[in-house]
C-alpha cells in the first residue's frame, strides 16, 4: 500500500535522486553555456570552464536537494533534513572525483582493448574479404557492445554507491506519520513558493534580462567567416554637413555660370565666320547630349 | 474602493461575451493530467514551440533569400555575412530543423513506450505518423535551398532514392526535379513545398492531433495504483505548463548554443559536377544512406529493398501497430516484444549513423 514507505534498492535510490537532479540543473547550465558562447568564451576552455564549474555548484546543490527531498518524503516516508542538498552534493562530488575517475579510466581502457581485439579478429585472412561498409558496422557493434556493457556495469556501481549515500541520510532522518496523500501535499508545498506572483515576476524578470543580455553580447556579423567569402570593404561614408553641402553646390553653380558666359561670348565673336572643325565637334556633342 | 470594471476588464468581457474566452481558457488549461505532470510529457509542446520558432526564423530569412538558381547561393552568403544577426538566424533555423527531428523521435518513443497509441488513441497515433513524415519532408526540402554542393548532391541522392519507388517513383522524381538534372525548377518546387505546402499541412494536422488528444484525454502513467494516480492527478495549468516552459527554454538555449558552436558554413556553389565532394544526406538520413552501402543492398533490386521496401514496411508496421497490438497492457516492462523492438531499432539507427561518419575516412 502506498501509505507504507517503499523499500528501494541502493541502485534504484541512487537513480531516483541522481536522474531528476541532473535534468533539474541542466536547463540552468545550458543557459550559462549559451551566455558564455555569446560572449566569445568557450565553456570547455579555461576561463569559461572554470566560470561554468563555479556557477554549477549552487545549481547542483539546489537540484540534488530538490530531488533528494522528494524521494525521502514521498518514497521513503521520512522528513528530509534541511542540509540534504549540501550534504548529498559534497559527498556526491567526492564520489565522482574518486569512483568517477576510476570508471572513466576503466571505460577508456575497455574501449581501447576491445577495439584492438576486434580489429585483430577482422584482420584474419578468413575475414579479410568483408567489404568496408560491413566491416565498419561489425567493428562498431562488437567493440561498442563490450564498451556499453562495461559502461552499464560502471554506471550501476556508481548509482549503488550514490544510493548508499542517500540511504545514510534517510536512516538518520525521522519518519513521518502522515498519509501518502498528505506527504504528496507536503512535498507539493515544498516546491511551490508561498508568494507565487512574486516568484512569477522574478522568473519573468530573469528571463527578460537573459534575453536582453544575449542580444547585447551576441556578435552582429558572423564570428566564423567563410574562407572564400570576400567581404566588401566598407568605406566610411563622410558625415553630411548641410552648410558645407550648400557652399559646395553654390561653388559648382558659380563655375557653371562662368562657363556658360564664356561660351556665349565665344559664340558672339564667331558670328558670321565659317564653323571650324572644333565648332562642328562641339555641335555634334551637343546634339548627342 | 470602486467596483466599476476598468477598461481592460471591459475589453475582456466584450470579447468573452462574443467568443467564450473564459470557457476556452478553462478548457485549455484545466485539463486533468492523470498521475500529475511529468517531464516525459513535454515533447509534444516542445515540438510545437520548435515549429513556431522555425516559422519565425524562416519568415525572417525569406526577407533576404532569393529562390532562384542564380541568386540562392549568393543571397544565402549575403544572409550569413552581411545581414545583421543573419548568421545566427540561419544557424538557428538549421539546428532547429535537427531539433524537430530529435523531438519527433523522442515524442514517438515516449508514446510507444508508454503504450499511449492503444485504444482509444489510434487516430492520434496515425496523425502523429503523418506529422513525422511532414517533419522529414521539411528537412529534405529545406536542405536544397542554400544551393551549395552539399545541398545539390544530397537532393540528387534523395530524388534518386525516391525514383526507385514502384509505380509513383518515376513521376515523383520527375515532378520534384522538373527536368533532367536539378536546376531552377527543382529549387522553385522545393521552395514552394518548404514554405507553403508543408507548413499548411503541418498546421492542419497538428491542430487535428491536438484536438484528438484533447478528445481522448492524456493516457497517464503506465503504472501506479488508482490511489497513487488520484493523489497525484493535477491540472494542465500550472504544473505541466511550467515543465513545458522550462523544457522549451532549455531546447531554445541548446539550439542557440549549437548555432554558436557550429554555425552554418556553405560549401562551394552547386554545380552538376561533384568534383571531390562526396554526396551525403542530412545526419538523420545517414543511417539509411549507410545501410544502402551494404553489399546485400547493392544492385537495382537491393537498392529498392533497402531504400523503399524496408523503410516502407517499417512505416506500414508503425501505422498498423495500434490495430495489431490490441492488448490493454501499457506497462513497457510487461511488453517485452515492444521493448526489445524499440531497443533494436534505436541501436540500428545509432550504429549505422556512426558507421556512416566513420565511413567518411575511407571515401578519399
Amino acid at each position: 500500500m502506498t501509505d507504507q514507505p517503499t523499500q528501494m534498492s541502493s541502485v534504484k535510490l541512487g537513480l531516483a535522486v541522481a536522474w531528476p537532479a541532473f535534468w533539474t540543473g541542466m536547463p540552468i547550465k545550458i543557459v550559462l553555456v549559451l551566455l558564455l558562447l555569446a560572449m566569445g568564451q568557450h565553456p570547455w576552455e579555461f576561463p569559461g570552464l572554470a566560470f561554468l564549474l563555479l556557477l554549477s555548484i549552487p545549481v547542483d546543490i539546489w537540484a540534488v536537494g530538490l530531488s533528494g527531498r522528494t524521494v525521502l518524503l514521498e518514497r521513503l516516508g521520512v522528513e528530509p533534513p534541511d542540509s540534504l542538498g549540501l550534504t548529498l552534493w559534497w559527498q556526491g562530488a567526492a564520489l565522482y572525483a574518486t569512483y568517477g575517475s576510476l570508471a572513466c579510466f576503466l571505460e577508456r581502457q575497455t574501449i581501447a582493448g576491445s577495439k584492438a581485439v576486434v580489429a585483430r579478429i577482422l584482420d584474419l585472412e578468413l575475414l579479410k574479404a568483408i567489404p568496408i561498409a560491413e566491416r565498419i558496422s561489425i567493428e562498431l557493434t562488437a567493440w561498442g557492445s563490450i564498451a556499453a556493457v562495461v559502461l552499464l556495469a560502471l554506471t550501476l556501481g556508481g548509482l549503488f554507491l550514490f544510493g548508499k549515500l542517500v540511504q545514510r541520510q534517510a536512516d538518520a532522518a525521522s519518519p513521518t506519520a502522515a498519509s501518502y496523500e498528505a506527504r504528496i501535499h507536503q512535498w507539493d508545498l515544498m516546491r511551490v513558493p508561498a508568494d507565487q506572483p512574486l516568484m512569477l515576476t522574478v522568473v519573468m524578470a530573469v528571463g527578460v534580462t537573459m534575453v536582453l543580455l544575449l542580444w547585447a553580447v551576441m556578435p552582429v556579423t558572423t564570428p566564423h567567416p567563410h574562407e572564400s567569402y570576400k567581404q566588401d570593404e566598407k568605406k566610411a561614408v563622410p558625415m553630411l554637413k548641410p552648410t558645407d553641402a550648400l557652399q559646395k553646390a553654390e561653388r559648382v553653380l558659380t563655375q557653371a555660370e562662368a562657363s556658360v558666359q564664356t561660351l556665349e561670348e565665344k559664340a558672339k565673336k564667331s558670328k558670321g565666320k565659317a564653323p571650324t572643325t572644333q565648332d562642328k565637334k562641339a555641335a555634334a556633342k551637343q546634339k548627342k547630349a | 474602493m470602486s467596483s466599476q470594471p476598468n477598461v481592460l476588464e471591459k475589453v475582456i468581457a466584450f470579447v468573452d461575451e462574443r467568443v467564450g474566452l473564459k470557457t476556452l481558457q478553462a478548457k485549455m488549461l484545466n485539463e486533468p493530467v492523470p498521475g500529475g505532470s511529468r517531464w516525459a510529457y513535454i515533447f509534444g509542446s516542445v515540438l510545437l514551440f520548435v515549429f513556431i520558432m522555425q516559422a519565425v526564423t524562416g519568415i525572417l530569412l525569406m526577407f533576404y533569400y532569393v529562390p532562384s538558381a542564380d541568386h540562392a547561393y549568393a543571397s544565402t552568403q549575403y544572409i550569413i555575412h552581411e545581414v545583421d544577426y543573419g548568421w545566427f538566424l540561419l544557424s538557428y533555423h538549421f539546428w532547429g530543423s535537427s531539433a524537430m527531428v530529435v523531438m519527433v523521435f523522442a515524442h514517438m518513443s515516449q508514446v510507444f513506450l508508454w503504450g499511449a497509441y492503444k485504444s482509444p488513441r489510434e487516430m492520434i497515433w496515425l496523425v502523429g505518423l503523418a506529422l513525422f513524415g511532414i517533419v522529414m519532408g521539411f528537412g529534405f526540402t529545406g536542405y536544397l535551398l542554400p544551393w551549395d554542393q552539399r545541398a545539390y548532391w544530397a537532393t540528387t541522392v534523395g530524388v534518386e532514392i525516391m525514383d526507385k519507388t514502384p509505380i509513383v517513383g518515376d513521376f515523383m522524381a520527375r515532378f520534384l526535379k522538373g527536368g533532367a538534372t536539378p536546376g531552377q525548377m527543382t529549387l522553385s518546387r522545393f521552395f514552394v513545398i518548404h514554405v507553403m505546402i508543408l507548413p499548411a499541412a503541418l498546421m492542419g494536422l497538428a491542430g487535428l492531433h491536438i484536438f484528438l488528444f484533447r478528445k481522448a484525454g492524456p493516457a497517464g502513467p503506465f503504472r501506479g495504483t488508482p490511489e497513487e494516480l488520484k493523489a497525484k492527478t493535477d491540472y494542465f495549468f500550472p504544473r505541466q505548463i511550467w515543465k513545458d516552459m522550462v523544457a522549451m527554454g532549455a531546447v531554445f538555449a541548446t539550439i542557440c548554443s549549437l548555432a554558436f558552436i557550429e554555425p552554418v558554413v556553405l560549401l562551394e556553389e552547386a554545380t552538376p559536377d561533384p568534383g571531390e565532394y562526396h554526396p551525403e544526406p542530412e545526419w538523420y538520413f545517414l543511417f539509411l544512406f549507410q545501410l544502402l552501402r551494404l553489399k546485400i543492398f547493392s544492385g537495382e533490386f537491393g537498392q529498392f529493398l533497402g531504400a523503399i521496401a524496408i523503410p516502407g514496411a517499417f512505416m506500414a508496421l508503425l501505422a498498423a501497430l495500434p490495430f495489431i497490438d490490441r492488448s490493454p497492457e501499457r506497462n513497457i516492462f510487461k511488453r517485452p516484444v515492444a521493448l526489445i523492438g524499440w531497443i533494436v531499432v534505436m541501436a540500428t539507427i545509432l550504429i549505422f549513423t556512426v558507421s556512416a561518419i566513420i565511413n567518411r575516412e575511407f571515401l578519399d
